[in-house]
Order: structure tokens, then C-alpha cells, then sequence
């Protein structure tokens, strides 16, 4: 055990934990937010997509020791400190896009990390941003016109301003 | 082969069907109603106002994504006069209210919820409403007449009471025999409402799905299962999982073994450790390959038993046509793994989980544990999907018997590779085809379906739950086999087709060679929509006639089918496709609503890709128009998915896929525009979560053929 620290959600995290162990599962069951989904357990679903410093990435498979010392943004932090949610949530809501709901917030951390760089992303833009995450009820027609619909309004969280709190 | 067929589900002791929950309450009839408390006003197991003004309503049927908690919430509402997101929504426990009339038991399936809760929770509902309305008249002595309820007010001209202040009043009102619902002419919200009420908590990662629940000191556990089904433990050593980090026990369970350790990461990792040896059982030597190869053989050489006859065998003439038609067992692949939390204590067991089926879970965990079911508590969740698969309960088992040998909390998580190989698949399925042709008529079609029986397999579970508990296990285990022969659902959509041909017989041969078998969503009509309206298409162009005319002029131009066949084909321009796109279409009617799909497809470079489905679907009642769209692109791309992708193969009867990178499902940059029609209707509601699978499968092939001239009679549909 190790002691290591990050930023989660734009709060310091220090714990004891095998720097093996995939982000997912500290996030998990060690922090017991459950907002990040387990899917696979290989990166092929994106249930558990998070962001590092704004850049999505399947927390399944990445050792909690590559977030040491960097900002993680999960489904939660998405929220502002009012309560106010993410323009692609709002669009996600306005177009009645989940149904299980379940891979949603690996959905929307990809979604909010295409719009992050790609602020009117194609189809074709979409397509390559959002094939890794998987919905096995079928929801794409609808994250497509959602995702359309949020390039409009997006507006920008900024991950870096976490990185001020990083505990070293 | 002559390996008999194995029950994979086996109990020791059968229980009743109706249960008490160990909660009593006064004046709430013979049965307690769930999550009551004394001070709430409870006309019936569906509603209650508290004294704070809040109205629940027991979700009694599993939100999986098909939209039941909005739906429920919307007919309910409607009654109310109210707007369905002032309801605080509740995932109910048992009651015997709320057991479905299609399958005697509480279950959320067969696309039946809002059709079979559209009468009961509307008068619920509607009981409700009259008896805060008759206190209100009481209370202000004014005819009920002229009392309304209104936005979660009540009303006597503009004087305006609140609900919760008539609690004690409307328990003394008497109902009327018959409660009068609205007419359909003077709806708020049934056929309007569009927004799901379950949205935000899902956009927000605040769904409270099963593997979401929380028990303060949780272990997590993981079970190491014998691969080969219907095998067994032979021996297995854990001393290097005992050594690895945060492991706290390893223990034998039921024929598996369990390690339970501080988190899931550390408990998959020492289970890795674990060697094992197992016994294959009955299924040793058992592949795909052969199983296809039997049922193949099995249409040729039995006849079965008779499902459906019209008309003469003697108009049965011209000359004969037949194909063979196949499809492989296909995984659930429900996105949340199956999981459930399990709590043992002296004062019984308290369980955390998504189930389908509340109350089969209670009879299983029952005869499980050997614990009474008066001390057995479920709690059921948000489901990250289900399309059948969480009607089975072999993972709330497996949590609830983990907990109860170790005396520990634990919360058991299945990997992906557990659920791809541990699923009750969708029967692999064969179909002899025939048909005469006279001239250039069709005479009739006879078809024969092979299929080990998914009714054989789960009859015994039902019973258990239906029959007095003084029946002994082999009763059950005898209903099952005895029904087995008749599997309804390996017939459906095969037999009572639209098809006017002068001689129509299907026959049922039951292969009795099987992987554990369950409900996949749309169930027999998953393959027989493709063998049926692949081979319709056949005869049509074996008789040179255009795909939609056959179909049109051997169908009752009254039908709903020849309706939303005919708008499906103008909608999609039919015979129009963009250049270098072909098109096909199918037409198929499951769970009461009939739905036809026009794809269209290009075949370039032998690469499939589908660009267009066009969906028209007659769904009866519609309750809430979005979520029946959604429902449709749903259908159709876990369609795509089977029709394109999906195949479980055995080999020495173990699955051989694992993730999804070998079962892949369809993603994002595969899956087609859908534009869903559905066309209005004065019925009462049909089912909507299954019936836009069964077609599109057909009508790909069927375009496929149009491309390629390619007739592709398997799936997946793989271009030569």
C-alpha cells in the first residue's frame, strides 16, 4: 500500500491503496462514488470513461498511480457548485436520451470531452469520438441529436483549475 | 447424442405463492401493503398520500430502460389530474396486487407492463382522487360533483384544500363499485407527455442502479463458476489467493468458489490464484457445430408435434420449395454485469439488487438459503438493463447464499467475462421452410422449427412460485418437461401470420441438447420474424413478384398489418433508395403491436453498412410518444446487433466468447438513421420494449439480397 494523491472533482483525495489498482475501482469502492459505471473491465465499453485534465479516459483499465499528482473529473463533477448541470446533460435530458441509463455517464465525459475540442463537431466527428462507448439499448440517434444540440451552448469547465488544490 | 437434457435451476423444496411481508399494519386488508406507514391514506397497493402532501406511487414493474417509471408515473398522474414528476416514485416490494395477469407471478416482462397496468393503475389511481373529492364534499357539504382535483390541489369552486388535510375524512368515504375513469378525449398527459422522469438522476450518475447500493463493511465477491455448464467442482487450491492483498476468505459455495476481499479489484485479482478442477458434465463434447448438425437432422427425421393447421392439406399443390434457416444462442449483454448486495443477520436476509422478477427472486433466495420468506427483504434498483435476462435469479442466489456461509456483508460483482458465459442464452434455433408453389401463386407454407425449449427449462422455476409448497420438486421438474414439447415460444410468429396461403401448418421438433436457455428480448420472435419473413420474401421473388406487392395481396387489406405496411413502404420511399443503396422491408406483429421496417443498405466492397431504417409501428394507446420512439431505435439496433454481430458458440459445452471484443455489440458509428412513425389508434395499449426487434433482421437480409443477390438464411449475416 502507497499512499497517493490526486484531485477529484476539483478536491484533494489522499489514500492508501495499491497503485495497481484501476482508477474505476478507487473511485468505486474505495471513495464509494458510484456515478462511474463498470462495464468490462478492458476499456472496450466505456461505461467507466472519466476525464484526466480534461481527456477522456476508460477508468477501468488505468492504474490509479497515472492520476497521482493530476485532476479527475467524473459524472459528478459535472454538476456546478449551485447544482447547475453541464450543458450536455441539459441536452441530454432535453432529448430523452437514456433509457437503462447505466453507460449515460461514460457517454456524457465523452460527449463534454468532444465539444472540449471539437466545439461543432460532424457526424462523421462524433462517430469517431463516441464509438468507444457502448449502449446496448441503443440510444445513438439521440446522443447524436443530443450532442448537436449541446455544440451550440456549450460552455467551458475548466479541468486545470482543479489542479490548483493537487495535493503533492 | 443422447445426453438428456439438464435442469439448470434446481431448488429442494417448493413454496407457495402469496407471502406477507414480516410488516404489519392495521386496516390494510389481508395482505400488508408495502412501505406503509400508519398515517398515510391507502386506498390500494398502488398509492399513498402522506401527511405531508406527498402521493407515491409503488413502481411495481423494473425500470430497465423500456420506460415503466415514466409510464406508471404517467397514467397514474392522469387520474390524479396531476403532473406525472409531483409523484415520488418507489421500486415496490411484493404484493400480490401486483402480479402480473399474463404470468401470474411479479414480473416485469413480455412487454406487457403498461398494457396490463393501464386499467388497474388508472383506477388506483383514480380511487384515489374520488375519495379525496368525496371528503372535500363531505367537509364543505357541497355535491362531489362540483369538487375537482387539480396540480395536487383539491377544488370546490376556487376554495382550494389540500389533500393532506382530508386524509382522516376520505378514510370514512365509501367507493363507488365502479371508480369512472377519464375519457381518453379529455387527457393531460397519456399521449402527450414526453419527457422521461428518470432522465435527470441518469444524467447525473445519481441512478441508483443495483451495483450502486451501499452496506456499510461490504466485501466485495467474486464466484469462480465451472465453465463447462451442468459440471461440477472437482477440487481447488487457494492458498496463493488466501496470500494476495485484502483478501478476507475463500470459501466453497454451492459448487463454486467465492473470494471475498476488501474491493472488487483485489478480489478479481486473487481469484485469478485460484486453481481449479472441474468435472465437465453432461455437456462434455457438446459444440455449436454439432448442435446445428442435429437439428438439421432432427427436421428431416421427426415430425414433431402439430402447433398450427389452416386449411386443407390437399390445396397444398404445385411445386415444392424449401431452405433451411438458422440461428446461433445469442448473450443478454446487459451493460451493468449482474451483481447483487446480500446482507445474512439472525433476523434473516436483506438483499440489494436489479431483478425482473421480485418475487421469483424471493421463492429462489427461499429455497436457497432454507430461510423463511417473512425474513427475506429485497430491494429492487434501477436495472442497467434487462431484456430478459434479470428474470432470472441465479446472481441474487449466488450474493444471498455467499453471505449466509460467511456470516459476512458482501456485495458480489460479475465480470463481463462471467456474464458473456454464465447468461440463459436465446435458443439456437433451426427452421425447415417449405412451401408449394403453383404457377405463380403460392399454395402454402409448412414450417418446421427445431429448438431446444426455453418453457422446459423455466416451467419448473414459475410452478415453484404458482403451486402449494407441499408439492414435491419432481412435480415441477414434470410440468416442465411435459410442456416442454409445446414450447409456445418457439413457435411464435410463426404460426398466426397475416398470410392468407390456401394450407398453412407448423410443427415444433423440441431438441433436447441445450445450454441454459431464457427470455432474450422479443424472445421466438427473435429468430421466427427472420425465418418467416426472410422466406416470405423468397416466395416472392420465386413467383417474380415485387416484395411488397406479395406480401400486400396475400394479406387482409383490413389489417393492421397491410396498414402499417403500406405507410412503412411510402414513408420510406420504397422502390426509390438513393443511389447505390438497396432496400428491403419485413412486417411482423409481437406482444400485441404490429411494427414493419424498410432498410435500406449499400454492399460495397462486401462491406455491409446500413444506412436507413424506417420504422412505422401500431402500438395501440400511446402513453408517452418519445419513449415509444425511443423503444423502436432501441428494437431496432439490438436487432442490428443479432443481425450483424451477435453469435455464443460451445465448444465442450463451454461459451467461448468472453468481452466484447469477440461478442461485440453494435456501436455508435454503425448504427443507421431510424425514423419511427407510429400511427394513431383508439386501442387499448400494446407492448412496445420487444416488438421493434423482431423485423429488422428480415428486412436486412432482405435488402441484402436486393444488393448482392446474396440469400443470407443465417445469423449473423455474413456476405460470401
Amino acid at each position: 500500500m502507497t499512499s497517493l494523491a490526486f484531485t477529484l472533482n476539483g478536491k484533494a483525495v489522499e489514500l492508501d491503496v495499491d497503485p495497481s489498482t484501476p482508477l474505476l475501482w478507487v473511485i468505486r469502492d474505495e471513495l464509494a462514488m458510484t456515478g462511474t459505471k463498470f462495464g468490462c473491465g478492458m476499456g472496450l465499453c466505456g461505461a467507466c470513461t472519466v476525464h484526466l485534465n480534461g481527456n477522456p479516459i476508460r477508468s477501468c483499465s488505468f492504474p490509479v498511480q497515472g492520476a497521482v499528482g493530476q485532476a479527475i473529473t467524473t459524472i459528478e463533477g459535472l454538476v456546478d457548485e449551485q447544482g447547475g448541470l453541464h450543458p450536455v446533460q441539459e441536452a441530454w435530458i432535453e432529448h430523452n436520451v437514456p433509457q437503462c441509463g447505466y453507460c449515460q455517464s461514460g457517454q456524457i465525459m465523452s460527449a463534454v470531452a468532444l465539444l472540449e475540442s471539437n466545439p461543432q463537431p460532424s457526424d462523421a466527428d462524433i462517430d469517431a469520438a463516441m464509438s468507444g462507448n457502448i449502449c446496448r439499448c441503443g440510444t445513438y440517434s439521440k446522443i447524436r441529436a443530443a450532442i448537436h444540440a449541446a455544440a451550440a451552448g456549450v460552455q467551458h469547465y475548466d479541468p486545470q483549475a482543479n489542479k490548483a488544490e493537487v495535493a503533492s | 447424442m443422447s445426453i438428456r437434457r439438464r435442469r439448470f435451476i434446481q431448488g429442494s423444496a417448493a413454496v407457495g405463492g402469496s407471502l406477507v411481508l414480516g410488516v404489519n399494519l392495521t386496516g390494510c386488508g389481508p395482505t400488508p401493503l408495502p412501505h406503509a406507514a400508519s398515517a398515510d391514506l391507502q386506498p390500494n397497493a398502488f398509492l399513498q398520500l402522506s401527511p405531508d402532501g406527498q402521493i407515491t406511487l409503488q413502481l411495481h414493474k423494473s425500470e430497465m430502460g423500456q420506460g415503466t417509471y415514466t409510464g406508471m408515473a404517467t397514467m397514474a398522474a392522469e387520474e390524479l389530474n396531476m403532473p406525472p414528476n409531483m409523484l415520488y416514485i418507489e421500486q415496490a416490494q411484493f404484493h400480490p396486487d401486483f402480479i402480473d395477469p399474463d404470468f401470474y407471478v411479479m414480473l416485469t416482462g413480455g412487454s406487457s407492463s403498461i398494457r396490463t397496468s393501464f386499467e388497474p393503475l388508472r383506477k388506483a389511481a383514480a380511487s384515489l382522487a374520488y375519495l379525496l373529492r368525496s371528503a372535500a364534499a363531505e367537509q364543505a357539504g357541497v355535491d362531489i360533483a362540483t369538487v375537482m382535483l387539480r396540480d395536487g390541489n383539491v377544488y370546490i369552486g376556487d376554495l382550494e384544500v389540500k389533500p393532506a388535510s382530508l386524509i382522516d375524512r376520505a378514510r370514512q368515504q365509501e367507493l363507488p363499485e365502479e371508480v369512472p375513469l377519464k375519457a381518453a378525449r379529455d387527457y393531460r398527459f397519456i399521449g402527450k407527455h414526453n419527457a422521461r422522469l428518470d432522465a435527470r438522476a441518469k444524467v447525473t450518475g445519481q441512478a441508483d442502479f443495483g451495483l450502486d447500493a451501499q452496506y456499510p463493511g461490504a466485501l466485495s465477491a467474486v464466484l469462480v463458476r465451472c465453465p463447462h455448464f451442468g459440471g461440477s467442482l472437482k477440487s481447488f487450491d487457494a492458498s496463493a489467493a488466501l496470500s494476495s492483498p485484502g483478501v478476507e476468505q475463500v470459501l466453497e459455495v454451492d459448487g463454486a468458489v467465492a473470494v471475498l476481499a476488501g474491493n472488487y479489484w483485489q478480489a478479481r485479482q486473487a481469484a485469478n490464484k485460484i486453481s481449479v478442477e472441474w468435472n465437465k458434465g453432461p455437456l462434455a463434447g457438446v459444440s455449436s457445430r454439432a448442435l446445428r448438425a442435429q437439428r438439421h437432422e432432427l427436421a428431416k427425421t421427426e415430425e414433431g408435434k402439430q402447433v398450427e393447421e389452416v386449411g386443407e392439406a390437399s390445396a397444398a399443390v404445385g411445386e415444392r420449395f424449401e431452405a433451411f434457416y438458422d440461428v446461433p444462442l445469442l448473450a443478454h449483454a446487459t451493460m451493468e454485469p449482474m451483481n447483487a448486495l446480500a446482507v445474512a443477520s439472525d433476523d434473516g436476509i436483506e438483499i440489494w439488487s436489479g431483478m425482473q422478477g421480485v418475487q421469483l427472486a424471493l421463492d429462489a433466495v427461499e429455497r436457497a438459503t432454507g430461510i423463511e420468506r417473512s425474513r427475506i427483504r429485497l430491494h429492487n434498483h434501477f436495472l442497467g438493463g434487462g431484456f430478459g435476462r434479470r428474470i432470472q435469479n441465479d446472481y441474487v442466489v449466488e450474493a444471498a447464499r455467499i453471505a449466509q456461509l460467511s456470516g459476512k456483508p458482501v456485495r458480489l460483482v460479475w465480470s463481463r467475462e462471467d456474464d458473456t458465459r454464465h447468461d440463459f442464452y436465446r435458443p439456437n434455433s433451426t427452421a425447415l421452410m417449405a412451401a408449394t408453389i403453383d404457377g405463380d401463386s403460392v399454395s402454402s407454407v409448412q414450417i418446421k422449427a427445431v429448438a431446444p425449449s426455453i418453457f422446459g427449462q423455466f416451467l419448473p422455476v414459475m410452478t415453484r412460485s404458482l403451486l402449494p409448497s407441499w408439492l414435491p420438486s419432481g412435480v415441477h421438474d414434470g410440468i416442465g418437461s411435459m410442456a416442454a414439447g409445446s414450447d409456445p415460444a418457439a413457435t411464435e410468429g410463426l404460426i398466426h401470420t397475416p398470410y392468407n396461403f390456401a394450407y398453412k401448418r407448423s410443427n415444433y421438433v423440441m431438441q433436447d441438447v441445450s445450454a441454459p436457455l431464457g427470455y432474450w428480448r422479443s424472445v421466438g420472435h427473435s429468430q421466427n420474424a427472420f425465418f418467416m419473413e426472410g422466406f416470405i420474401d423468397e416466395l416472392a421473388h420465386q413467383t417474380n413478384k415485387n416484395p411488397l406487392d406479395f406480401r400486400l395481396a396475400n394479406m387482409d387489406p383490413e389489417s393492421r398489418h397491410f396498414a402499417v405496411l403500406s405507410k412503412a413502404a411510402e414513408l420510406a420511399d420504397w422502390g426509390n433508395p438513393p443511389a447505390g443503396q438497396y432496400q428491403g422491408l419485413a412486417v411482423h406483429e409481437s406482444f400485441g403491436s404490429v411494427v414493419a421496417e424498410v432498410v435500406n443498405v449499400s454492399a460495397d466492397g462486401g462491406r455491409i453498412r446500413v444506412h436507413k431504417v424506417t420504422c412505422v409501428v401500431d402500438c395501440g394507446q400511446v402513453i408517452n410518444p418519445d419513449i415509444v420512439v425511443g423503444q423502436m431505435q432501441s428494437g431496432i439496433n439490438f436487432g442490428l446487433t443479432a443481425a450483424l454481430k451477435g453469435e455464443i458458440t460451445l465448444e465442450d459445452g463451454a461459451v467461448q466468447q468472453s468481452n466484447f471484443h469477440d461478442y461485440q455489440l453494435l456501436r455508435i458509428n454503425e448504427s443507421p438513421e431510424i425514423d419511427v412513425h407510429i400511427l394513431p389508434s383508439t386501442n387499448p395499449p400494446s407492448g412496445v420494449g420487444e416488438p421493434g426487434t423482431p423485423p429488422v433482421a428480415p428486412a436486412l437480409a432482405n435488402a441484402i439480397f436486393a444488393a448482392t443477390g446474396q440469400r443470407l438464411r443465417e445469423l449473423p449475416l455474413r456476405l460470401s
